[in-house]
């Protein structure tokens, strides 16, 4: 049987279908993912690791930190999101000439912005440009930038290259290490290839560095500071409760917040959102800015239990959301932020709306612009939420549906999609994902709540894995318990961290990272601790050059 | 460059009956047509434009209801152009129509959803091979290139962009181009259409300001750039020891980006061209129509001076949501297809040839170095990735091959081979350029014949 991973939203719409019933694809449809012979093995095994370039966030971030201040914006080569994740785009692709032009502009423009100014020059360099001062410097920053030792050697070589390119000129020939050291290769790609294990042969574990390196990058999206590297020089990093403390440390960093954000981003298709487009003629709550202010809604509300000592699950199902007057508006409520604000407001106990899943830009980006898409809203979940494979459309299928009954009174949405239930073809995949969708019919295209479609009273009857719950607002409470949801959340998580789809070997790491998860009563720090101790995380198979 | 007196004075007899060129271009040249003064053929050009969507379905789709209003009445030379080739008449003396091909590669059973159009027909359309299909194991399509798209195979021919005896080479190996941003996803297939292998794509540049910064934004300051250029010694040195560290896979992406930095290296070190710099433009038109003309008039003066011999123009992407609001459509174009929307998709059809007859002009309208408009000396295979979008159907594949490879590629035919090999069109723009092939297409997709009457 094949091996199967998460689905990224297919933008074809309705879903088309697939030849042959569940039972004929083998259980291929709603198997765990990812699914492959369904067999998870009882021991852990590590994956062959990957080498990611830095992302274009990254890549930024990395500079400003190195250069203690802001840096232009440089044009890279765009990242790209198989799987989801840049982080695997970064791990796959390779670099363009192009790119490679790129970031030598983009290192010589970062140098320069410091060394033009000669207070942030002074304060970055903090000696007269000496041989002594050049020397102890680029051995610091290169190490710093590399996130690795840097043996005298090594750091000769970059003071040298300088002084030779720019004889004459001290200042000079250190901007122009500088300059170097961020572009090089040490800079632009995490080798994080550990060292072998004497316990078990064949396994390399991240040696301390490397670990402070893929803890900075996944919890700042950026290289270590200082004091992360020095517990790294030391070896401290290694003792559990000092890898704790440094992991608290970072969380509580300001820098956490946008790093956590870009997972949930890439994760949920948040960017998606500034660009949705809809006929204000058709839907008055289309107002300017409206895809912006759904993205800001879901931030806040991930914002809350991602760094907030909360419970993960009320992402699902809590009342408590954040309002600017765009949504006001859209929601019915009766606060009245000014403009450019937010509001926190609790939703009404007997209203239609709680947790993500009611979220206007949940409901409107997986929806076409003048129709909803059960079919979208159900593969989202059970792609995204759940972590469960939706196979894809058939070739050549038609994906129009018929728009008039044959009497020509117009369809609801829910009749057009009959005929993916009766027609055999079609009934295969599309029982696993509309269901779960029609769930959402009391929410119109942009998300607006509504009891009444074409003239008909709206049925929003949903159905997950033969529960039976009406509303999107029942699906959340439904979701909130149901363990493949943060067990789910787990793995993505793993995925953006590493910058790769999780090895069959690992699947026993996977689920006790969710069991970790569940243990912890679904505090997303938590779980963040528990993937850097994960063996997963910690332990790649040797290379062999 | 250096030129010594007998070339300089070769170059100026010879010149002397020609349109004006470049005066410094015109004096390496021997005559106004077949060599350069040093007895090196006079460089051909390759290009592609690319739209998304293929083109309104008909009858050979499965609906026999839709007339087909893309196919010429009638084959051979002097076709007159068909209700959605209109756009082209008044050039279409230049441009070739072939109808009837589709993809001929195979389609692995395993994983499913490999036979799709989008992917089958532009990895075919722009590489002559299939998807790989380890790809497939994602259910969204993450599928990759399977080999060099045909501009980078062009783009690396020796004997294409540097014959032996050549001084020098042009500046870059080729140049990307898109203009509209809108995407399907940010998967590395549906971003570029011109790769350089496997997951190595060439994004293009989308907006005629980066465009010119590219081409002709050379710092004036020497010293800094022998500065740049010495310093990639270090960056170069760096590559290679981590290289040795690395796996197969990742060593190849090293040793690419390794290559590269060498690549950059000489361009740093080079003396620009002779080109007389046009003004440098403000920035991105949202018009695309305005972007493209933009773009291309600053291609054709990369062209004009031999910066580069080989270019792409993604106009669209491939699967393209792009919204026309222009055209009246309110959903992306991807959707629109599938929503079966017959009207927008044939509008949005005519506005893409529009568009090719806008970047068609352009290069009709520049002349390379011998005096030549550039659209003669170039081949230009203007394609997209199916037949059409509403079920993905890969019959009847548009493809339009305009210029003349100065002389080499007969053009204003109508060539129809229904259910004819897509490959074959590869192999006939290989053989118009020079470039020698017995065969080319993989994976099923491999023919030996060239598409009849034109080379």
């Amino acid at each position: 049987m094949l091996r199967r991973v998460l689905a990224v939203l297919l933008v074809v719409a309705p879903l088309a279908c697939v030849h042959g019933s569940i039972e004929e694809l083998d259980g291929v449809a709603g198997a765990p993912d990812p699914s492959s012979t369904g067999k998870v093995e009882e021991q852990f095994a590590p994956a062959p690791p990957v080498v990611p370039r830095l992302t274009a966030q990254q890549h930024h971030n990395a500079l400003v930190d190195l250069l203690r201040g802001p840096v232009p914006v440089a044009q890279l080569e765009a990242d790209t999101a198989p799987y989801l994740f840049t982080s695997i785009g970064a791990a796959t692709t390779t670099v363009s000439e192009r790119g490679v032009s790129q970031s030598e502009d983009a290192a010589l423009s970062a140098a320069r912005a410091v060394f033009a100014d000669p207070k942030r020059r002074d304060a970055l360099v903090g000696c007269e440009p000496d041989d002594a001062c050049a020397r102890s410097f680029i051995t610091g920053f290169a190490r710093r930038a590399f996130r690795r030792p840097v043996d005298a050697e090594e750091a000769e070589r970059w003071v040298a290259i300088g002084k030779k390119v720019a004889p004459g000129n001290a200042w000079l020939a250190i901007e122009m290490s500088v300059a170097g050291i961020l572009q090089a290769p040490s800079f632009l790609y995490r080798l994080e290839l550990g060292k072998p294990d004497p316990s078990r042969p064949g396994w390399n574990r991240l040696d301390a560095y490397e670990l402070a390196s893929r803890i900075s990058f996944l919890l700042w999206s950026s290289v270590p500071d200082e004091e992360l590297l020095n517990a790294a020089t030391t070896g401290e990093l290694e003792k559990d409760d000092v890898l704790s403390k440094e992991i608290d440390r970072m969380l509580d960093d300001p820098r956490a917040r946008p790093a956590l954000m870009a997972f949930h981003k890439q994760w949920l298709d948040l960017k998606d959102l500034d660009a949705l487009q809809r006929d204000p003629a058709k839907h008055p709550d289309a107002r300017p800015g409206f895809g912006a202010s759904m993205r800001g809604e879901i931030e806040r509300l991930l914002d809350d239990v991602t760094l907030e000592d909360r419970d993960f699950r009320d992402l699902f199902d809590r009342r408590t959301t954040w309002v600017d007057a765009n949504l006001a508006a859209l929601y019915r409520l009766d606060a009245t932020p000014a403009a450019g604000m937010w509001e926190r407001v609790v939703l009404p106990s007997d209203g239609p709306r709680a947790g993500l899943l009611t979220t206007a830009g949940f409901l409107a980006v997986n929806a076409h612009p003048e129709v909803t898409s059960p079919t979208r809203r159900g593969k989202f979940v059970r792609e995204r939420l759940l972590c469960e494979y939706v196979p894809p459309p058939p070739d050549d299928v038609a994906t129009d549906l018929d728009k008039e009954s044959k009497a020509g009174t117009p369809k609801t949405q829910r009749e057009k999609l009959e005929v993916h239930r009766t027609n055999p073809t079609c009934a295969g995949c599309h029982k696993f994902v509309d269901p779960i969708g029609l769930g959402f019919e009391d929410f119109d295209s942009m998300g607006v709540h509504r009891t009444m479609e074409q003239d008909k009273p709206v049925d929003a009857r949903g159905e997950l894995d033969g529960i039976h719950f009406t509303g999107g607002k029942a699906l959340g409470k439904l979701l909130r318990d149901d363990t493949r949801t943060t067990a789910c959340v787990a793995r993505q998580l793993f995925r953006f961290a590493t910058g790769r789809l999780e090895n069959q070997t690992e699947e026993p790491a996977m689920i006790a990272l969710g069991k970790s998860f569940s243990a912890s009563g679904y505090k997303f720090r938590a779980l963040i601790h528990a993937l850097v101790r994960s063996d997963a995380f910690r332990y790649a198979l040797e290379v062999k050059p | 460059m250096k030129l010594d007196r007998r070339t300089v004075l070769r170059g100026m007899l010879g010149g002397a009956a020609c349109a004006l060129g470049l005066p410094l271009l015109d004096a390496m040249r021997s005559d106004c047509g077949t060599a350069l003064a040093d007895g090196l053929p006079l460089p051909k050009r390759f290009g592609v434009f690319f739209w998304a969507n293929g083109l309104p379905w008909h009858g050979a789709h499965g609906h026999p209801d839709k007339p087909d209003l893309w196919t010429p009445a009638t084959t051979g030379a002097g076709y007159n152009p068909s209700q959605l080739l209109e756009p082209l008449r008044g050039i279409h003396d230049r441009v070739s129509v072939i109808t009837g091909l589709e993809p001929h590669t195979e389609v692995p059973p395993i994983p499913d959803g490999q036979g799709d159009g989008h992917m089958r027909g532009a990895a075919v359309a722009l590489s002559s091979d299939r998807c790989r299909s380890e790809g497939f194991h994602h259910p969204s399509h993450v599928f990759a290139f399977n080999r060099p798209t045909l501009d980078q195979v062009i783009a690396t021919t020796p004997s294409f962009v540097a014959p032996a005896g050549a001084g020098s080479q042009p500046r870059f190996k080729s140049i990307e181009l898109g203009v509209s941003r809108a995407l399907f996803h940010p998967y590395g297939h549906w971003m570029a259409i011109s790769h350089a292998g496997p997951d190595k794509l060439n994004q293009p540049i989308t907006s005629a300001a980066d465009l010119w910064r590219h081409l002709f934004g050379v710092p004036t300051d020497t010293a800094l750039l022998e500065r740049r250029a010495g310093l990639l010694d270090a960056v170069s040195d760096d590559a290679k020891r981590l290289s040795s560290k690395l796996g197969v896979k990742d060593r190849e992406r090293l040793d690419a980006h390794f290559s590269h930095l060498s690549e950059l290296q000489k361009r740093l070190r080079a003396t620009t061209a002779a080109c007389k710099v046009p003004a440098a433009p403000a920035g991105r038109s949202e018009d695309l129509k305005t972007e493209l003309e933009l773009q291309t008039r600053l291609l054709a003066v990369a062209l004009q001076c031999d910066l580069t011999r080989v270019f792409s123009m993604m106009f669209t992407s491939p699967a393209s949501n792009h919204v026309f609001s222009n055209l009246g459509v309110g959903a992306g174009m991807h959707q629109v297809c599938h929503d079966g929307n017959y009207n927008a998709v044939k509008a949005i059809t005519t506005y893409h040839m529009q568009s090719l007859r806008i970047f068609l002009d352009v290069l009709a309208s520049t002349q390379d170095i011998d005096g030549m408009s550039l659209l003669d000396t170039s081949v230009v295979l203007a394609t997209s990735e199916y037949g059409e979008g509403y079920k993905h159907h890969p019959k009847e594949h548009p493809v339009l091959l305009c210029g003349r490879a100065r002389g080499a590629l007969k053009t204003g035919q109508h060539v129809r081979i229904p259910g004819g090999n897509l490959s074959r069109v590869h192999l006939t723009i290989l053989r118009a350029l020079g470039i020698d092939a017995k065969s080319y297409g993989f994976n099923g997709g491999a023919t030996t014949e060239v598409l009849p009457g034109l080379v």
